[in-house]
């Protein structure tokens, strides 16, 4: 009688187990069992720095055995230079790759840190504790989720917009690299009314650094959570319009960065019609409906830096994308870079 | 002393007919070195009456069919032999045969697991009536799960009920299959762990209500018959880092399971 447990029919868990069988089995083939059994699995956490917080909270963590990811990069990946603080507050990036051809110089946005369990530690943080002011010293979040920050390379005096915030793990990320000249926050649960339209009508051409972190299945919450579920049946129409929402979203961000100006889109699913497709989609409408022009910038710099912390999936034709693993159980995390050319 | 006294190899007139002699050793058919190691393992048990049936218990262990060097191997194994009693003995090794474990099998099954002659027919008999009564097994499969996994005697019934329902409904194995793959030899945390891997790893589902999958299940005994480098390999197709992780994870998360079920009744 013990296992013959009464479950609801088709818990909104299950549907998501069901759907991302389906597609994922497909989508990444040999790879799946060992995502699906991580995404099944406890998730691991990173302690975003607080740099603003009085205690040695960095040195704290290491001495429980912690390393900030983002100075604890692939050898093979330094060899040719991080430059220091003193040389420049953002840190400029000249990667040759492994197969010894020059990449394009890739910034990352400087002073964010990021502190993890080394790979196969299961260890968790204690809770921040507030310092004498009462800042916390860290904030935990996934590490996977730092990534799109320090791609997004902001630098000195920037003009900043995160165009979806809420709750605000990586606007807080992107405040650590203290050179933002103007932030920009928006999120729709926010200001209620269809800010969105207005970004592209008022705010146009304006920021030198925009985030597009938009919503999305967020397949490691649709698989735990019953509550809030967006796989939940009567939510069906919200998920089927989804990769029509992050089109616009991405595009409202394409149209709100200057010439020159980039764009880093984010997600925290593994869909490729919610990854790459919107991606692509974007990239032409801008171009047809808008006439601007975008570039793709190469992210592979960043995942050969940070190989030793995460898993990259291999072989993207667009962006890159952090898969769970049981051993560095981070992500997913899909991000793409675009720069303005016009 | 008078457990020092046996270490003297002349036995006390008193009661002559229960000590052991070098004597009698060699007539058993013990050599000179075999009867010294007994007697060194006798003197070990300090209680001298719970010595005195050291004889009856080897003569019984001949008389099985078993030869003096397995017979001195299982007595440093078990010393907990010699303090049986000769009627005990005689009602236990009865009752094996009884259960269907022929000359052939109750020796090897002896030799290989020799406390299963310390444990009480009673005890024997309640394991034999839970996997009759509460897991529906054959008396056929019960003879089979004593003669493979003989260690299932001594476990305690309520994790034995668990581990068979673990299976039964979560794993939707049938009996048979359970005795083919020699389930009771694991424990439940061997099982749970390579079975959760396979189902978070999507190749193992519970069985609906009409008993189908939308997948092929492995077999049991192809889950649980392997070693672990096998069962990575062929089954789970992972690596042994990811399943070290998994099994670490597993543990505290059943370990706050128990903590949570534990303090709703305690409310
Ligand atoms: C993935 S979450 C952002 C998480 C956030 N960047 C962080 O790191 O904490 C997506 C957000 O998009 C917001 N959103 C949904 N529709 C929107 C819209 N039309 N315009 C702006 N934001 C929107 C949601 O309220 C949600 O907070």
């Amino acid at each position: 009688e013990k296992w013959a447990v009464t479950r609801t029919k088709h818990p909104p868990t299950s549907l998501a187990l069901q759907h991302f069988d389906a597609t994922y089995s497909i989508q990444l083939g040999k790879l799946w069992p060992s995502v699906r059994v991580a995404l099944l699995s406890e998730r691991k956490y990173g302690a975003l720095l607080n740099n603003f917080s009085h205690d040695a909270v960095l040195a704290g963590l290491e001495a429980q055995g912690c390393r900030d990811f983002t100075s604890d990069t692939d050898t093979e990946a330094q060899t040719s230079e991080v430059s220091t603080e003193e040389e420049s507050s953002c840190v400029s990036m000249k990667k040759s790759g492994a197969d010894g051809q020059q990449l394009p110089p890739l910034q990352l946005s400087p002073h964010i840190k990021c502190s993890v369990f080394p790979r196969a530690d299961i260890t968790r943080f204690k809770p921040a504790r507030p310092d004498m002011c009462g800042l916390l010293g860290y904030y935990l979040m996934d590490a996977a989720s730092v990534l799109p920050c320090l791609a997004l390379g902001v630098q000195e005096g920037h003009n900043v917009l995160d165009l979806c915030a809420a709750p605000g793990g990586k606007t807080l990320a992107l405040l650590q690299t203290q050179c933002i000249g103007f932030l920009c926050v928006n999120d729709s649960s926010v200001s209620r009314t269809l800010r969105l339209k207005k970004w592209g009508e008022i705010e146009r051409d304006t920021f030198d650094r925009v985030l597009v972190d938009v919503p999305c299945t967020t397949d490691r919450h649709s698989l735990m959570e019953d509550d809030n579920n967006i796989f939940s049946k009567n939510r069906t129409g919200e998920r089927r319009k989804l990769p029509q929402l992050q089109l616009e979203l991405l595009l409202a961000g394409i149209e709100a960065a200057c010439p020159g100006g980039e764009i880093v889109y984010s997600t925290c699913t593994l869909s490729q019609t919610q990854n790459l497709s919107v991606v692509e989609q974007a990239i032409y409408l801008a171009r047809e409906k808008h006439g601007i022009n975008l570039q793709v910038v190469d992210l592979r710099p960043l995942t050969r830096m940070f190989r030793k912390t995460f898993h990259f999936a291999p072989d993207l034709h667009l962006g890159e994308m952090v898969i769970p693993h049981l051993a560095a159980n981070f992500g997913p995390i899909y991000m793409c870079k675009l720069r303005r050319l016009t | 002393q008078s457990a020092q006294r046996s270490h003297e190899l002349s036995p006390p007139p008193a009661e002559p007919a229960t000590e052991l002699s070098l004597h009698s050793l060699l007539d058993m058919g013990f050599t000179d070195t075999q009867a010294q190691q007994m007697y060194d393992t006798l003197s070990k048990i300090t209680r001298r009456s719970a010595a005195k049936h050291a004889l009856s218990t080897l003569t019984a262990l001949l008389v099985l069919g078993l030869n003096p060097s397995t017979v001195l191997k299982l007595l440093e194994k078990c010393p907990e032999l010699y303090t049986v009693k000769e009627s005990q003995l005689q009602q236990r090794i009865g009752n094996l045969r009884k259960l269907g474990l022929g000359e052939g099998s109750l020796q090897r099954l002896v030799a290989y697991y020799p406390p299963l002659l310390t444990v009480p027919v009673k005890t024997v008999k309640h394991v034999v009536v839970f996997l009759r009564e509460k897991c529906l097994f054959t008396i056929q499969q019960v003879t089979d799960i004593l003669r493979d996994s003989p260690a299932i005697v001594v476990e305690n019934l309520d994790h034995l009920e668990y581990k068979f329902q673990y299976v039964y409904f979560r794993m939707g194995v049938k009996q048979a299959e359970m005795v083919k793959s020699r389930l009771f030899r694991f424990t439940l945390d061997e099982v749970r762990h390579r079975h959760c891997f396979l189902e978070r790893r999507g190749l193992y589902q519970t069985p609906d209500k009409k008993g189908q999958t939308t997948i092929i299940n492995p077999k049991l005994d192809s889950v649980l018959s392997v070693d672990q480098d096998t069962f990575l390999a062929h089954v789970a197709m992972a690596s042994s880092e990811e399943y070290d992780v998994f099994k670490r994870l597993m543990a505290r998360e059943w370990q706050e399971e128990e903590l949570r079920r534990g303090s709703i009744e305690a409310d």
